[in-house]
């Protein structure tokens, strides 16, 4: 079986349709985070999640009412002052987060494209692979649903589709999966998801400085080391495809005593997180 | 399989609660945005400031080898030694309160980390580990350096600001530290501690990036956040789990939690 394109951009419709059907108005973002963090579970991470969306969404309560606050105290040209800027930090804050959720969509769609191959998702594939593909795509769905309602806490619109100056690069690396060995195959979905982590994660440490409300500024921050572990694991991976240890892709006890030397360096390779290949804040809003 | 059994390792639930609030209260000591500021303020003694020092007066610190010349404590072949109270209590300095404040806290974690593989390794070396997986010596290795690396960016923040560097590990955390490593037997329970040292540096990051005044400090702090989060994840790979933030059953979680952080 090989990838085929058309594929992708069909999937890359269906996330954004998805996107569109899942989020009724209706549903405050709690309710959907906590939603899509259900796992059958109740523990205390799932807890933390819940709380932090909580946090998240008084935050952002308490810092209109301080306006009102203010407001009724006769402070009315302070008010307008404090309203325009808050407007303006607002608008950045709306841009970042649908830029953030466009990265997400996109990420979605390619997990799911990449689950369709045999060797991903497939009986062919390795099984901690075909996981990570798993976990990771349903994290990139709940990380989309936070990234726009957070933006529409704001007064922004979902970003319900892939950011535009990436789907290109996607297409392109799809489009010569189809004529790949299977290794071959492998080695380009990890290289294309490597790509797409690694912008999400330097794009969301950037944003983590740029948003001017503290909860979203939280939210980056409790996004972006998960993108991060994703390119770290990605980046293991794809060490160890290209060694030709395809089979210490694997969980199993004495895995580690037969990791060659450099596959516990590979993995972390900078110690400060870059942002050069960060999207422009804006590059993803709707427009 | 054990599982994250490291969570009971490192104080109690009160002491990070502590800790946290702590942190919160240097940030509501501060109205200043930004580091500079920060040094013309008054250097009187806050409430953080009074907790932090009693509480390393209590706990002690190990001071890490500095260009003063101080050694190393040793921290492997379950010493427990502690330094002077007298030594310990002047953390966190005089005069640091807000972004440095947290500069100062930040870089004693990183110290600790430091003093933590290092030790591993030196415990590994002299053969008290058992075998050593070749993976996780350059793992080992390599994150020791870039612990280093996160301590010297905050220490020359600090210095940038007139402030000496911060050369003890955190005091709060350090006895603990000192005793779970004595019970450290093998690169599983090595993998374990500094699982644990990598969870709260990076929760504390976390937390901060969306507290710190200072554009520069928080810049930092979100760029060393991430570098964390990886190091947990190969830590996990190395133990054999799902290489993610995940929850104390397992699950991995898309949101990295902060119950943990310093």
């Amino acid at each position: 079986m090989t990838a085929d394109p058309r594929a992708l951009a069909e999937l890359l419709e269906e996330a954004q349709d998805r996107q569109s059907d899942a989020l009724h108005p209706t549903r405050d973002a709690l309710d959907e985070v906590v939603e899509a963090n259900r796992t059958g579970t109740a523990d205390d991470d799932a807890l933390g999640n819940r709380e932090f969306h909580v946090a998240h969404q008084r935050s952002l309560a308490s810092s209109f009412s301080g306006a009102a606050i203010l407001g009724a105290a006769g402070g009315a040209a302070l008010v307008g002052v404090l309203a325009s800027a808050a407007s303006a930090a607002s608008s950045t804050d709306v841009q970042i987060l649908q830029t953030a959720a466009s990265i997400e969509n996109l990420a979605v769609g390619t997990y799911k494209t990449a689950l369709t191959l045999p060797y991903i998702g497939g009986s062919a594939a390795n099984p901690i692979v075909t996981k990570f593909a798993q976990v990771t795509m349903s994290q990139h769905m709940q990380h989309a649903d936070a990234f726009n309602a957070a933006a529409r806490q704001l007064g922004g619109k979902a970003q319900n589709k892939p950011d535009p100056a990436f789907v290109p690069v996607v297409h392109k690396a799809v489009a010569s999966l189809a004529s790949d060995t299977a290794a071959q195959g492998t080695l380009g979905v990890v290289a294309l998801a490597m790509e797409l982590e690694n912008i999400a994660a330097e794009t969301y440490v950037k944003g983590a400085a740029l948003a001017s409300h503290a909860s979203n500024k939280a939210l980056f921050a409790s996004i972006m080391g998960i993108e991060a572990q994703h390119v770290a694991v990605l980046n293991t991976v794809q060490a160890l495809l290209t060694s030709g240890s395809p089979q210490l892709i694997s969980l199993a006890p004495g895995t580690a005593a037969a990791l060659p030397a450099a596959a516990g360096s590979v993995g972390v390779p900078h110690a400060f997180y870059q942002t050069d290949k960060a999207a422009p804040a804006g590059q993803g809003a709707v427009k | 399989m054990s599982h994250d059994t490291s969570e009971t390792q490192l104080g109690s639930e009160r002491e990070l609660v502590a800790m946290r609030n702590d942190l919160d209260q240097m940030h509501g000591d501060v109205s200043l945005p930004a580091l500079r500021e920060v040094l013309g303020s008054p250097s009187g003694t806050s409430r953080r400031t009074f907790l932090f020092g009693a509480g390393a007066a209590l706990a002690g610190g190990a001071l890490l080898a500095s260009g003063a010349g101080a050694a190393m404590p040793a921290l492997a072949g379950a010493s427990t030694q502690r330094l002077s109270a007298a030594r310990a209590a002047a953390f966190p300095p005089k005069g640091l309160s807000g972004d440095l404040a947290v500069a100062a806290v930040a870089a004693s974690l990183e110290n600790l980390a430091v003093f933590a593989y290092d030790s591993g390794l030196a415990a590994a070396s002299a053969g008290k580990l058992g075998t050593v997986p070749p993976a996780v010596a350059t793992f080992a290795s390599t994150v020791k350096g870039q612990h280093q690396q996160h301590a010297d960016a905050w220490n020359a923040v600090l210095r940038s600001h007139g402030k000496a560097a911060v050369t003890v590990t955190n005091p709060s955390l350090t006895p603990t530290v000192q005793s779970d490593f004595a019970k450290v037997t093998d690169i599983a329970g090595l993998a374990q501690l500094a699982l644990t040292l990598e969870t709260i540096a990076a929760q504390t990051y976390q937390v901060e990036t969306s507290k710190l005044k200072s554009t520069a400090a928080i810049e930092l702090s979100a760029s060393i956040q991430p570098v964390e989060m990886q190091h947990i994840a190969i830590l996990y790979f190395v133990l054999g789990l799902y290489p993610g933030a995940q929850t104390a059953a397992g699950t991995p979680v898309a949101f990295n939690s902060t119950t943990r952080a310093a």
